[in-house]
């Protein structure tokens, strides 16, 4: 079916232009003219605020005496108000400590090569972030058992998906610290959806199918559900498997993927993308679902709150029209992957391990605030640290109408799950990630390139090789 | 005075030669730069990259453990990696020959006297001037699925419904990396040709005036055979920039849909660096090598026949 989108939005194309400028500029942690004077629940014109009302900065003495240079690399924040607030608090607690602090920020695709750059090379910077498990980089990485460990002694049980997504059960060892996820909701445009008769949006993949295919073929507005070669592609392809009571490797890391369970998924898929979307899911890039749901181009995507937070400044009329949903009911579970898992590496080069774990503690420390300045987009890892943010989600703080919008997040983490379960975040996992070989499973089987049956077979002869390949290194568990 | 002790005067009062009139030391001097910067930046990442391309190195573990053939094994097993070789190749081959066609066009028509004859020439040059990047994202947006402005005259024109999903199809995402690469390697090579079709000595063009000869038989008779060389050169530059780049497919379609468009350097950096096997990484990109080697001395063996080079 073709159509013209158009006929349907009214959107013009210089409209589109602006806020694809402007998801662009959020997705790549540009300011995308987020103003931070306004106050709180400002929206059109001045945008979210997140000075007024933001907690205090907390300082704990270091355990030990600091000194020297602490260079930190990070991504560019989707909610570019967090970097605003991070930079100076970064420098401020250099003040107190009296260690000279660099801050580099980066956008996310090119940190991977970055890492590997200088773990190649043995120098670069102390202390890396990166919004995914980095579990590849053990070998070259400092173990962060003991400032884990710290972590919770001061604040509690960390959540169990950080320390999966942190800890390799293989070798004791935690390549990263984790502080902190992102949840993934679904993102629908209200109004749509009334339309279709159901006002509060899908809690089952089967509405989603029934449903979205009406919307799309009754309004002409399709679905958001990636099957490209990027991030939010692999994360939705992965919540459908595990709601459909498949995955990719068991607890103990023996590749499963190759199930009837995996195979309905498949088929699954197809029937949405037949029913529901266009070809242009095959194409995207990790900010087509961003710009598409802010264009109002799409009835429904799985993203975290970023798209929305830049439409309440982009385009306020889809903003006020598009709301939250829960992970979906599937035949077998209710589960996503977090949409964001933050990873803290120590490169074995760091000159400073010791500023660089204190800074960690200190960050932790002030979660609430880095939660805050990120407009809710930043979850913690402890939950004691943030012990408003459920009502920050049921009483949103910067602009949401509703102001309960965002409520569906309270118990976010009871449906959201990390990149490889039921097992840990491994290196293969992370390699089947990084080849988005389960997006392709799907596409091929959505195009109908392959029978699901082959798409899943051929998906299984790529992951067991990966596998066989991390195992031979001593990282990955499992013997099948 | 004699001849001799004038010969002897004359050699006494001529200054010694100073190192700085060595042509030894000038040859050294001249090269040393070239050398040093073909040794840094090509020999020893080349070196790098067979050794690691015969080792088990991971983006996280760099020392080199020898293997043997096992990467390359694996490398030869993964079906995407043939994928990548034949669009490698067939990339490579549609938009060279385009390149050819269309520089040669443009050059004839360079060569020409015509009015702002500057102005096109500089707007001709224009996408070779811009950073591969940047012009890819131009053309990222220009194939938008639903906003793209070549769909938009489609539609004005009569000839389209809707949108052609232009990164979305596998024949259409082919079509579209070969067009970007055709787009932006065009005015280098038609460069190259007008240069060559400048030096044509205006005596023979006068030659086949007076013989009666029209356009279309000076142009394919005497024209084009007198700048096949010069057009093997511009072949062989717009060869090497379309095999080893990554930009224009890492851009557009990150290799999709579904690896349809995924070449070797793409294909090697997902691998190695965003898949964290840098031995296979390594491993797919030394098939770059075969490859570029045979078109360059084929290319400058036929530059060399035709006395060119």
């Amino acid at each position: 079916m073709t159509y013209d989108p158009r006929e349907f939005t009214g959107l013009r194309r210089r409209d589109f232009l602006r806020y694809l400028v402007m998801a662009g500029l959020a997705a790549c942690g540009g300011r995308a003219g987020v103003d931070t004077t306004g106050g709180p629940g400002t929206t059109a014109g001045s945008g979210p605020s997140t000075t007024i009302g933001a907690p205090d900065i907390k300082f704990e003495e270091p355990t030990v005496p600091l000194s020297g240079e602490l260079r930190i690399l990070l991504w560019s924040h989707f909610v570019p108000a967090h970097d605003e607030w991070f930079d100076p608090f970064v420098q401020q607690w250099g003040q107190e400590v009296g260690v000279d602090v660099t801050v580099d920020h980066i956008t996310v695709a090119e940190i991977p090569a970055r890492i590997s750059a200088e773990i190649s090379a043995g120098e670069g910077h102390d202390l890396i972030q990166y919004i995914a498990p980095l579990s590849q980089f053990e070998p070259s990485v400092v173990d962060m058992k003991d400032v884990t460990e710290e972590a919770s002694r001061r604040w509690g049980e960390q959540v169990a998906i950080c320390q999966r997504s942190s800890y390799n059960p293989n070798t004791d060892k935690y390549y990263a610290y984790c502080p902190g996820w992102v949840p993934d909701p679904g993102n629908y445009r209200r109004s749509l959806w009334e339309t279709a008769g159901l006002p509060d949006g899908p809690t089952t993949w089967d509405e989603l199918l029934e449903y979205g295919s009406k919307i799309y073929s009754e309004q002409g507005v399709q679905m958001g559900i990636g099957m490209s070669q990027e991030i939010d592609s692999n994360m939705a392809g992965r919540a459908l498997l595990w709601s459909f009571g498949a995955s990719i490797q068991d607890e103990n890391e023996n590749v499963v993927i190759n199930s009837e369970e995996t195979i309905r998924a498949v088929e699954y898929m197809r029937d949405l993308f037949e029913g529901a979307m266009t070809d242009e899911v095959f194409a995207w890039e990790a900010a087509s679902n961003n710009e598409g749901l802010i264009a109002g181009q799409l009835s429904y995507i799985l993203n975290s709150i970023s798209a929305y937070r830049t439409s309440q400044e982009a385009n306020p009329e889809v903003a006020a029209d598009t709301f939250f949903s829960a992970a979906l009911e599937g035949p077998a579970d209710r589960m996503v992957a977090t949409h964001v898992m933050y990873n803290w590496i120590i490169p074995n080069h760091a000159q400073n391990v010791d500023a660089a774990k204190e800074f960690l503690l200190h960050y932790t420390l002030n979660y609430e605030a880095a939660c805050w300045h990120s407009q809710l987009y930043d979850f913690p890892a402890w939950d004691s640290l943030v012990p408003k943010l459920g009502d920050w989600v049921a009483d949103d703080p910067f602009g949401s109408q509703p102001s309960d919008k965002l409520a569906v997040l309270s118990d976010a983490i009871n449906w959201s799950t990390n990149v490889g379960h039921p097992g840990p975040a491994n290196p293969a996992t992370g390699q089947i990630f990084g080849e988005s070989i389960i997006p392709v499973m799907f596409a091929e089987a959505a195009r109908g390139e392959k029978t699901p049956e082959q798409a899943v077979a051929d998906a299984e002869a790529k992951i067991q090789a990966i596998y066989a390949d991390w195992r031979q290194r001593g990282l990955v568990g499992g013997d099948s | 005075m004699s001849d001799e002790a004038l010969a002897a005067g004359v050699a006494s009062r001529r200054p010694r030669r100073s190192l700085l009139d060595s042509e030894r030391l000038l040859a050294v001097g001249g090269l040393t730069p070239a050398v040093v910067y073909i040794v840094a930046l090509v020999g020893f990442p080349f070196v790098l990259a067979v050794l690691m391309a015969f080792s088990d190195v991971t983006v996280g573990d760099p020392s080199l453990d020898f293997v043997g053939l096992e990467t390359l094994r694996q490398v030869l097993e993964d079906p995407v990696f043939w994928r990548a070789l034949r669009n490698t190749l067939f990339f490579t081959v549609v938009s060279n020959a385009l390149v050819v066609i269309l520089a040669t066009a443009l050059a004839l028509i360079l060569t020409k006297d015509f009015k702002f004859k500057w102005l096109i020439r500089l707007l001709v040059l224009l996408p070779w001037t811009t950073p591969v990047s940047l012009a890819t994202i131009s053309w990222l947006w220009t194939l938008d699925t639903i906003f793209s402005p070549i769909d938009w005259v489609l539609r004005q024109l009569g000839l389209l419904e809707g949108n052609m999903i232009w990164l979305g199809q596998p024949r259409l995402a082919l079509a579209s990396v070969i067009i970007v690469h055709t787009w932006r390697i065009v005015p280098l090579a038609a460069v190259i040709v007008m240069a060559g079709m400048l030096a044509i000595p205006t005596e023979i063009r006068d030659a086949s005036d007076i013989d009666g000869a029209g356009f279309w038989r000076r142009t394919f008779e005497i024209e084009i055979p007198l700048m096949a060389p010069i057009i093997g050169v511009a072949v062989l530059f717009g060869v090497i920039l379309s095999v080893t780049d990554m930009t224009v497919v890492h851009v557009l379609t990150r290799g999709g849909p579904t690896n349809y468009t995924q070449v070797l350097a793409s294909w090697a950096f997902y691998k190695g660096i965003e898949g964290g096997d840098l031995a296979q990484g390594a491993g797919t990109a030394l098939f770059l090598l075969p490859v570029l080697v045979a078109v360059a001395a084929l290319i400058l063996r036929f530059a060399r026949r035709t006395e060119v080079l």
